[in-house]
């Protein structure tokens, strides 16, 4: 890090020599990696295995694509196309959003952002991996036995009195699923609370932190709810103890207001940690302290509590009270003012700033922009007189998955890449990189764009026909094949990622000259995180544009190629001015 | 530390409150709705000496303390939950009068509370087919 | 950011408890409480959601709850209030001396808490098998002696004696797992275990636990059983 002075008497943390032991290559036996406590090494575990999630998910995704593109269904039945649209629901929410960022990223980044050598409870940690796997077992045990036809709503009465016997293996996997979330939760907020490095206050801190932190507080508070909801219906199906069972009195819409009363926030799980990679990526791409960093931590917080008052909207048409339809719209559209903030925010740090379109940054842009149409989408939903004609239709399809996959998934992406030579000690190419980035983009609105359209116009979700309106097969088969360029700019990093494992160039330990603590240590780092803990002076984004300046006017007299490290450039101008 | 003394006279002022708790069960303060909040109330108090003195939270960090104020205060924000059904009642949707035999087929009275006396419960029950 | 290297080690001069994250013994019990109490929060709202869903259908069917909850036993529900009462005493009481390290303090005392809460599930066992013997299990032959029903409509009590069975079930199989817990923890004080001998925590963290399941008792047992009359 160019800022530090080269004072003989302090070691600078940063001339870390490229230590040969890392937490990789400490110990190569299986049964390290299966018992470890370093949450480096979950990371990885996580990432593996959420990979293999996502992959199953997009097979049903793609299942669904394909179906639709006739306006009288032709691979699938009506029956098998529900277990479908169901999997892919159940893996994608549950096996995917919920755990990616938080579990990959957060876990693998937490301790070093804030300086620790570990989480606070790393063998809790480690259980919050078994019971994902747990989980996904249960789970994926149900789908091969036949699969559950419910949605991934479970609404009662069908899943708990109707539908097949593999509701109960399925909702058991996701209950435990579900402890595994809260793990990881208990782990952020004590780790953010009690670990951090000395001179870290919280102001001081990562905006990735503060993501995290108001994700963990979120698990902690909703999960436990639809772990009971589910259960719940476990004991309708298993132990006959009615709850929701209408013919006896009992009321189904209260499943659907307890199941969303988690539901909501669940969401706002999956993006929270998203928006704190994306605070990342602009902050140090823009090469530019982050506007507002106050609002934005405080957004973070205000969107965890705001985020658990509306539930309500995803029942308006559920015949759910109006009068409280209107108080769930009200705050809904409150709800949407601190992700507003966020994007200005990002946006006013873009201005004027140093901007190096590197690979994490195209998706980081990307996102402000999707991100932007799926919030906005949102509102039209949130909107009682016009949710009534949208709802259940394709534009809510088209909504959340702007803002899941455009938001959620584009920000993982864009943080994998970001922090892969810190994970993996190896550079991707970054070329390649660029230019999928670009695909994920096109192929992600040529997908989904057309469902606005088409649901707009009356396309209802969830029907594997639509032979009553042949006039939708257009936009039907746009989408299809944009989903075909998705999957295949989704398949592309995988493959590259992983030969970068073994080809690519080494990394040294802050390739992108980026801030942050993370970036202080090897890539990868050791399995104590720091060879000593930091005292940290300044906060995060003490971006410097004098220095900025100079080392951009460096790399030019040398001739550096553009997409190497921004370090190499200043380590090669500091030795122009010996 | 928590001493014995303490300890001792905090489970026994909880015993206390037990008998407190079954005899205001047995007396009736008005209303149906006094005599449920005397009952919450009382094993509030209850609930609160156990959380300070048992669980230690007397002398627990701050943050422990604004953690357990946070959990039931997430816990009461639900039970507005209970709203849907307190305002249903006041839809001015036509067609939906209280008179309609059976509840026009809902299996939820659209009266709330319940104003009926005990021999009409069985109005609200739905017959099956 | 700016940041210089601070000559902390780490590992130097703390006592065995301190797991190797930690810089010393006060961080990491502050640690472990908050997290236990986090932990808490969620058991609160789990819980929480069944008492709502509780306290809708008994203000939907005042009349019917009131009259189905005439089959439980109230004796019993006080002699189990009674109980969980005195084991929270006694498990608070091996906290204390576990922080004075008083091996046959804690002991005696997690045997008392064993034996309580053993009483407890014995007297539940015991009003279970009075009420499926009543046939007041919901399900098929749920009010087949209608005299058990004392006046309820059937449907509205099986909704009653699903939550019954289902919250009190929770709550028992909370205790079961306590249980368990406490038994593994006398094993380590048995053994002389340094995780627990040296470091009060553990213990104390079981003994949350244990307050908390007579938490949702203290509230389970005046809603169920103790209803006034609507």
């Amino acid at each position: 890090m160019s800022a530090i002075p080269a004072d003989p008497n302090v070691t600078a943390v940063s001339a870390t020599p490229r230590t040969e032991t890392n937490y990789l290559n400490a110990d190569w036996s299986i049964k390290s990696w299966l018992l470890t406590g370093d949450h480096k090494r979950i990371g990885i575990l996580y990432l593996v295995t959420v990979s293999f999630f996502f992959f199953l998910g997009s097979i049903a995704a793609g299942l669904i694509r394909y179906e639709l593109t006739a306006p009288a269904g032709f691979i699938l039945e009506s029956e098998t196309y529900n277990k479908v649209f169901s999997a892919h629901g159940i893996i994608m929410v549950f096996l995917f959003l919920i755990v990616a960022i938080p579990a990959i990223l957060g876990n693998f980044l937490l301790p070093l952002m804030i300086g620790a050598r570990d989480m606070a409870f790393p063998r809790l940690n480690l259980l919050s991996w078994y019971l994902f796997m747990i989980g996904g077992a249960c789970i994926m045990g149900g789908m091969i036995n036949g699969g559950v036809d419910s949605g991934w709503t479970f609404y009662v009465p069908y899943s708990s009195m109707y539908a097949n016997s593999n509701v109960t293996m399925v909702l058991t996997g996701i209950f435990i699923a579900g402890f595994s979330s809260i793990t990881t939760g208990i782990n952020f907020i004590v780790t953010t609370h009690k670990m951090r490095a000395p001179g870290m206050t919280w102001f001081r801190l990562p905006l990735m932190v503060w993501a995290l932190y108001a994700t963990g507080v979120v698990i902690i508070l909703g999960t436990p709810v639809v772990a009971v909801t589910l259960l719940c219906i476990i004991f309708e199906r298993v132990f006959h103890l009615p709850i929701f069972s209408a013919e006896l009195g009992g009321d189904p819409v209260l499943f659907q207001h307890l199941f969303w009363f988690y539901s909501h926030p669940a969401v706002y799980i999956m993006i929270l940690p998203a928006f704190g990679v994306q605070s990342e990526l602009i902050a140090n791409f823009a090469r530019k302290r982050v506007f507002g960093y106050h609002l934005i931590a405080f957004s973070s917080l205000a969107i965890a509590g705001l985020g658990f008052l509306v539930w309500g909207h995803h029942m308006f048409i559920s015949s759910e009270s109006m009068y409280q339809g209107v108080v769930f719209s009200l705050i809904s559209f409150l709800v949407a003012i601190p992700s507003a903030i966020k994007v200005f925010n990002w946006t006013a740090t873009l201005y004027k700033g140093n901007i190096r379109l590197q690979t994490p940054m195209i998706y980081a842009l990307g996102f402000i922009g999707l991100f932007t149409i799926g919030g906005l989408t949102g509102l039209f939903l949130g909107c009682l007189g016009t949710d009534v004609h949208l709802t259940n239709t394709y534009f809510i399809v088209a909504h959340f998955h702007y803002v899941m996959v455009g938001g959620a998934v584009t920000a993982f992406l864009g943080g994998l890449h970001y922090w892969w030579p810190k994970m993996t000690g190896r550079l991707y190419p970054e070329s390649i990189a660029k230019w999928n980035a670009v695909l994920v983009f096109i192929g992600f609105n040529l997908t989904f764009f057309p469902q606005f359209i088409v649901g707009f116009m009356g396309m209802p979700r969830r029907y594997h026909y639509y032979y009553f309106a042949p006039e939708f097969q257009p936009y039907h088969i746009m989408s299809t094949l944009g989903s075909t360029v998705l999957a295949l700019s989704f398949i592309i990093p995988g493959l590259y990622l992983t030969r970068s494992l073994t080809k690519g160039a080494k990394a040294s330990a802050n390739p992108w000259g980026a801030h942050g603590l993370e970036w202080e240590t090897s890539s990868p780092p050791p399995t104590s995180n720091f060879l000593q803990i930091p005292v940290v002076l300044d906060e995060v984004y003490d971006f410097d544009p004098v220095t900025e300046h100079e080392q951009d006017k460096a790399a030019q007299a040398l001739e550096v190629p553009s997409y190497l490290s921004n370090e190499a450039k200043s380590i090669e101008s500091e030795k122009e001015k010996r | 530390m928590l001493s014995v003394p303490l300890l001792l006279g905090n489970m026994l002022w909880l015993m206390f409150l037990l008998i407190v708790t079954w005899w205001a069960s047995t007396q009736n303060f008005g209303n149906v709705i006094i005599n449920n909040v005397v009952a919450m109330l009382i094993a509030t108090v209850k609930a609160v000496f156990v959380i300070w003195i048992f669980m230690g939270v007397m002398h627990a960090s701050k943050l422990a303390k604004i953690w357990v104020v946070t959990g039931f205060g997430v816990l009461f924000l639900m039970f507005g939950i209970l709203g849907d059904y307190a305002t249903r009642q006041y839809e001015p949707v036509s067609g939906w009068e209280t008179n309609v035999p059976n509840n026009g087929g809902s299996a939820f009275p659209r009266e709330w509370p319940p104003q009926k006396k005990p021999e009409q419960v069985g109005e609200n029950f739905r017959p099956r087919g | 950011m700016a940041a210089i290297a601070s000559d902390h080690g780490h590992g130097h001069g703390h006592d065995e408890a301190l797991h190797h994250q930690f810089e010393d013994m006060e961080q990491q019990n502050d640690s472990y409480i908050v997290g236990m109490w986090t932990f808490l929060v969620t058991e609160v709202m789990f819980f929480g959601a069944l008492f709502l869903i509780y306290t809708l259908y008994r203000s939907m069917y005042q009349m019917d709850f009131f009259l189905a909850h005439e089959a439980l036993n109230v004796q019993m529900g006080m002699i189990n209030t009674f109980v969980l009462l005195f084991s929270s005493f006694t498990v608070a009481m091996s906290v204390r001396y576990a922080q004075l390290q008083k091996k046959w303090g804690v002991l005696s005392m997690l045997a008392i808490t064993q034996v309580c809460a053993g009483a407890f599930m014995v007297v539940k066992y015991f009003e279970y098998q009075e009420k499926f013997g009543h046939h007041l299990y919901p399900g098929p032959g749920f009010g087949s002696h209608p005299e058990y029903l004392h006046g309820a409509t059937p449907n509205f009590a099986q909704l009653y004696f699903g939550l019954y069975f289902g919250m009190t079930g929770l709550h028992g199989l909370h205790v079961l797992i306590g249980m368990i817990v406490i038994g593994y923890l006398m094993a380590k004080w048995w053994r002389n275990s340094p995780m627990v001998t040296k470091d009060y925590i553990p213990t104390e963290l079981v003994g949350l636990y244990w307050h908390f399941v007579d938490l949702v008792w203290i509230f389970l047992f005046p809603l169920m059983y103790l209803m006034p009359k609507p």
